[in-house]
């Protein structure tokens, strides 16, 4: 420690050259004008809200919010209340973005490895697709598509593949199961969520097996016969249990004076613009990450397992894309959490996603209150993106 | 965002709704001393130089871009004669593009002095919204469907799907409608209409609703006009009117006066051509025009001669509605319907028909 | 590559494959085995039909007099009609913005003396001088308004002139210009009150690209310090200063730009005064800024964490201030090292600028829109409109892209 010579003048630090001084008083202010600012903001709220007679709070969330919804995952009645109608536009997004975020990697991989392709044609259609799609406004796309949708053929003039499944402007519309009794249903799920498990397992023990000794165990085959086997008996369980099959499908078929599909699922046409327009923007972007983490990947670890006679497609999935994935996932995340934001743009094509719902309850409902509930709403499902984010990094980790 | 940071936004998160649901229950009846007004909207907007309304460009008629760019429409025009009265400028707008959704949240804000765009009145939106000067138009919602569906009645839309423009009263009725009458009516909603209108035409959906009046609007620039047919139902009371922020009741008493004004003069038969700027002896007009007596001029803060230059700038109401909606715009004829003038106010007993009627002004 | 069988029992080889010309080219990179071939030859078939079918729509169905129609209103939106600038020609402001711009892009060339300023420079005023010889469009362009676009060829010249032989011709010179043009663009499209040939024009009658330029430029000068700030402060050590640059930051990117348009459109008129002055162009572009920089925070972090820790230890030992240190020791190699992300984030903020519409500002996608709308007979365009839009964008963006990667092999990103 320095000896700190005490002359006649020296009188300690001067207070405002104090390091912590000068910090704390640098916390505090900061503190102070941010919790200030919120305060002003508050109150300014308040007064324009009581001077202007603008309807606030939260009550609104029981009420019926009689409004239609233009397509909905979850069952949806009129009647149904303003909070029950939020949590199905949230859920319209959610399922969006999880279909979208799918979807996106697997096109986003394949371009990127497109692009990283020996082959000259693939490599650069790969580096047009690339180029023109991530630097085009999404919402022009978005525009794009719904007129792309659009002129696909009309509703009563639509392809139709093998009586099943219908294809026209209006949507594509496919047999989807459902069950008539939704207690043997979700009971079946959780069962079925069983057999997937047993299955899982009874492949990861034979692999173990596998490696351990060498004796060929076939792990896929036995694995999936094990998840039949008990998906079967469970199917069997709860049909006699309940006095009918857990689900049937259903066939959409065209009814009424409008020869719409009624019955299986329909995606309806924004549902297919949006997706179209995210999947293509966002795997553009994800097209370059898997593009870098690729040649993250040192060229040393392909040549040795070229040289090991590993094939081309081989070496990249046992060897070059695992390693590469611990530079991809967090922009990957990212690019997930961009695609979840970025569906609020179905509020422009006339999907109702979350925003484009709340934004129509602002009708009735008071603006201020629904807002933080979008906020929130939003914020939530970012974190619940970065928390998957999180723990897939610290799997992937090295050890 | 490492796990700290989760748990500090969730612990906001968790503020947030405690502060918001305190607040609701902390904060009793809205106060009822006053609140000193810091400076009245006529102040603010003589300082500003301009009447900003909130308005739309996309509907032929009410308010869209005519060739040059510019915004024209029923709906402007009407914010031009707010201007006028004001300011002297009927060029002294600004317009506000906004959604339907919008209307309200931008109303409520307050920013904008006037919201004209194909409002319609109800109570819940004069409650919540802003207070609702006058019916400047009176419409109901119908349908329009291909003629080749063969269908004449609103009632067969049974299973159809129908496009409707987002966070109207349109929307709401359609909802009403399929439910009184069990149709299971699918509603395509898009914000825009440019967005209805592809997809009606391209019949992604089978029927599309909205007012009459912009059915007919929208409907007179397709291509094959004449493969489209409007039903006959009007499933709705559709009374359209500006809106003016709650708040400023003399701001509020002005814009009524305004479109009074259109009104009632048309009524005494003085349009652009003929706005008097010399005592004429008809007392009503004179007063109209503020050549002798007074409306009330001073305790609204308008200049004497206010309805001189709206007439003589912007034309009375039946000159805007011939210009915008009548033979000079989307042709949507008047004789006779209810937006012809109530009576004759020339005449004793003479009853023109319609409903368009104003508090006179004196 | 064919590996022949070399034994003995097989002196004789075939011929080598030709590996040089064209068809060695081809060999090496199309054919080179079964699997190649076999790629070549689907994605070929592909590119076939998406090529026939879009010169088929391109040749007979795609009609595009709505671009012709639309032209200079794509640029300028709503800026010269009579309801903006009522009486007056207003066309000329907005090209004398023009010329200052094309100026400083010349003074750009004069200064990095040729290579990629000098070819953009020249290539946009090509661009703009093209735009004179059109034999029809930008609202019945009269001579005044061919003239002044041709008058960015000697505005170009005159930068460079100014560059070369004056004492302006330094980087920080063109940094003081750059922001007084800005300023002077914001005064001259704004106008004065009082000044003949200036009459104000409202902001709400700005629209077109130009607006989407200006609130990029805007954003992006903005934008950057801010992010830096932010980024700094979140990895400050005062634990009141980092929590709330996280708290920004998470606010911001976990909230869709949108939403936030929406909020700032319904719920700023309530948090602020009554008369605060906040037009919809400031409102737009603080949004704007705020959303982007909290992005700019994030990459710039990365950069920052990336760092070496002895590069902070040595500025240290240097005896510099924390401030000195941060200044010009880690945050310049922190920035060069996130560069791309950084152009990545401009080029996000670029295109954000569509999303304006939500508070009712024309900018070109949204005014093109209305357009179509108020004179429905060109409803049946609204795809040749896009694609437009889409390739004007594409332009300005990739040019972006094209720029930074250009920057970065200057600066040797990666190579030291």
């Amino acid at each position: 420690m320095a000896v700190i010579p005490r002359g006649l003048n020296y009188k300690g630090i001067p207070l405002w050259r104090h390091t912590q001084v000068i910090q704390g008083a640098l916390q505090v202010i900061s503190a102070l004008v941010a919790v200030s600012l919120v305060a002003w903001f508050f109150l300014n709220i308040s007064g324009a809200i009581r001077d202007r007679d603008i309807p606030y709070g939260f009550s609104f969330l029981s009420r019926e919010y009689q409004t239609p919804i233009g397509h909905h995952f979850l069952p949806y009645e009129s009647s149904d209340s303003f909070l029950y109608a939020f949590g199905v536009a949230a859920t319209n997004t959610l399922l969006v973005s999880i279909v979208g975020v799918i979807l996106a990697t697997a096109l986003g991989i394949f371009v990127g490895v497109s692009r990283m392709s020996g082959n000259w044609i693939v490599s650069r259609a790969a580096l047009v697709y690339i180029e023109f799609f991530r630097n085009v406004p999404l919402l022009v796309q978005l525009f794009f598509w719904f007129y792309i949708v659009l002129a696909l053929p009309q509703v009563r003039e639509g392809h139709v593949i093998a009586e099943r499944i219908y294809i026209n402007n209006s949507g594509i519309s496919i047999p989807w199961p459902y069950a008539p009794n939704l207690d043997a249903g979700l009971l079946f799920i959780g069962l079925a969520a069983i057999a997937a498990f047993s299955g899982l397992t009874v492949h990861r023990a034979l692999v173990r097996r596998e490696t351990l000794t060498g004796v060929n165990s076939y792990p896929v085959a036995l694995g999936i016969s094990a998840f039949v086997l008990v998906a079967a008996a469970a199917w069997l369980f709860v049909s006699v249990a309940f006095g009918e099959a857990p689900f049937y499908v259903s066939t959409p078929e065209p009814q009424g004076t409008f020869g719409r599909p009624v019955g299986g699922f329909t995606a309806p046409g924004g549902l297919i613009a949006l997706l179209v327009g995210l999947v293509i923007y966002t795997s553009s972007f994800i097209a370059e990450i898997v593009r870098a983490g690729i040649q993250s990947v040192g060229r040393g670890q392909s040549e040795a397992a070229r040289s090991l006679g590993l094939p081309y497609m081989k070496t990249l999935r046992h060897v070059t894309f695992p390693q590469a994935l611990r530079v991809i996932i967090p922009p990957l995340i990212s690019q997930c959490l961009n695609l979840t934001k970025n569906s609020s743009l179905a509020a422009a094509i006339g999907y109702s996603d979350l925003t484009n719902v709340a934004v129509t309850m602002t009708q009735t409902a008071p603006a201020v209150s629904i807002f933080i509930m979008i906020m929130l709403a939003y914020l939530a499902m970012s974190l619940a993106y970065s928390l998957v984010g999180n723990v897939y990094n610290r799997l992937i980790r090295f050890v | 965002m490492k796990g700290r940071t989760a748990i500090i936004l969730v612990a906001i998160m968790a503020g947030l709704f405690a502060l918001i649901a305190c607040e609701e229950e902390a904060t009793p009846a809205p106060e009822a001393t006053p609140v000193p007004e810091v400076e009245s909207r006529l102040e603010t907007v003589m300082d500003r130089g301009t009447v900003i309304c909130a308005s739309r460009d996309d509907v032929p008629g009410y308010g869209y871009l005519d060739a040059n760019g510019n915004n024209v429409g029923f709906d402007i025009d009407l914010c031009r004669a707010l201007a006028t009265a004001v300011l002297g400028d009927p060029n002294a707008i600004e317009i506000r593009l906004i959604t339907a959704a919008q209307r309200g949240p931008t109303v409520q804000s307050g920013e904008v002095d006037m919201l004209v765009r194909t409002v319609t009145w109800t109570t819940s939106r004069d409650a919540q919204w802003g207070n609702y000067a006058q019916t400047m138009f009176y419409d109901g919602q119908g349908f329009m469907v291909r003629k080749d569906l063969g269908i004449d009645s609103a009632l067969d839309l049974k299973d159809a799907s129908v496009c409707v423009t987002q966070g109207t009263t349109t929307e709401l009725n359609l909802q009403d409608f399929s439910n009184q009458y069990d149709l299971n009516i699918t509603a395509l909603t898009f914000e825009d209409t440019d967005l209805v209108v592809a997809a009606y035409e391209s019949q992604q959906c089978d029927a599309f609703t909205n007012d009459r009046s912009q059915l007919a609007a929208i409907g007179s620039a397709f291509e094959n006009r004449d493969d489209h047919v409007i039903l006959p139902e009007t499933i709705s009371e559709e009374p359209l009117g500006p809106v003016v922020p709650h708040g400023d009741e003399q701001w509020y008493d002005i814009v009524k006066t305004v479109m009074g004004m259109l009104i009632y003069s048309e009524a005494y038969g003085i349009n652009s051509g003929n706005v008097p700027s010399a005592e004429t002896g008809d007392t009503v007009v004179d007063r109209l025009f503020g050549l002798s007596g007074s409306y009330g001029q001073e305790t609204l803060g308008i200049s004497q001669t206010a309805a001189q230059d709206v007439i003589r700038n912007v034309g009375n109401y039946g000159e805007i509605y011939e210009r915008n909606l009548g033979a000079g715009g989307i042709n949507l004829p008047r004789e006779n319907g209810r937006n012809a003038l109530w009576a004759d106010a020339r005449c004793t007993d003479c009853p023109k028909g319609g409903q368009i009627y104003a508090a006179p002004l004196r | 590559m064919s590996s022949p069988d070399t034994t003995l029992q097989k002196p004789v080889l075939p011929p080598p494959v030709i590996e040089q010309g064209a068809l060695g080219w081809a060999h090496a990179n199309l054919f080179s085995n079964r699997f190649n071939t076999t790629l070549t030859v689907i994605s070929l078939a592909i590119l076939g039909i998406v090529l026939w079918s879009s010169l088929r729509w391109l040749a007979f169905e795609s009609d595009w007099t709505v671009i012709a129609t639309l032209s200079g209103r794509l640029i300028m939106g709503p800026y010269n009609t009579e309801s903006a600038c009522p009486g007056q020609d207003c066309f000329w402001r907005p090209q004398a913005a023009l010329l200052l711009v094309t100026m400083l892009l010349g003074m750009g060339w004069g200064i990095a003396g040729g290579g990629l300023t000098k070819r953009y420079a020249i290539g946009v005023v090509a661009v703009l001088a093209a735009f004179s010889l059109l034999p029809y469009g930008l609202d019945e362009m009269g001579m005044d308004v061919r003239l002044l676009l041709l008058a960015n060829i000697p505005a170009l010249a005159l930068g460079w002139f100014l560059a070369r032989h004056t004492g302006l011709g330094t980087a920080r010179w063109l940094a003081i210009l750059a922001v007084g043009t800005f300023v002077v663009t914001l005064v001259l499209l704004r106008g004065v009150e009082g000044i003949p040939g200036m009459q104000p024009v409202s902001v709400n009658h700005w629209g077109g690209l130009m607006l989407n330029l200006l609130l990029a430029v805007a954003g992006i000068t903005l934008s950057f310090p801010l992010g830096v700030g932010l980024a700094l402060g979140r990895r400050s050590r005062l634990p009141v200063v980092k929590l709330l640059c996280v708290l920004f930051i998470e606010i911001f990117r976990g909230v869709p730009l949108i939403t936030l348009l929406f909020m700032s459109q319904t719920l700023v008129p309530l948090a602020f005064p009554k008369d605060f002055p906040v037009n919809s162009l400031m409102r737009a572009g603080i949004v704007i800024t705020l959303f982007s920089a909290a992005y700019m925070a994030e990459n710039i972090r990365g950069g920052l964490q990336a760092l070496h820790r002895g590069q902070t230890e040595a500025a240290q030992s240097l005896g510099l201030k924390t401030w000195q240190s941060t200044m010009f020791i880690t945050l310049p190699q922190a920035i060069r090292n996130v560069i791309p992300a950084i152009v990545g984030q401009f080029i996000a903020l670029f295109k954000d600028t569509t999303l304006v519409f939500i508070i009712g500002m024309q900018d070109i996608l949204t005014y093109s829109r209305a357009f179509i709308q108020g004179n429905p007979e060109f409803i049946a365009s609204a795809q040749e409109l896009f694609i437009f839009l889409a390739l004007v964008f594409w332009i300005f963006t990739y040019s972006m892209s094209h720029i930074s990667r250009r920057i970065e092999e200057h600066l040797g990103v990666g190579r030291r």
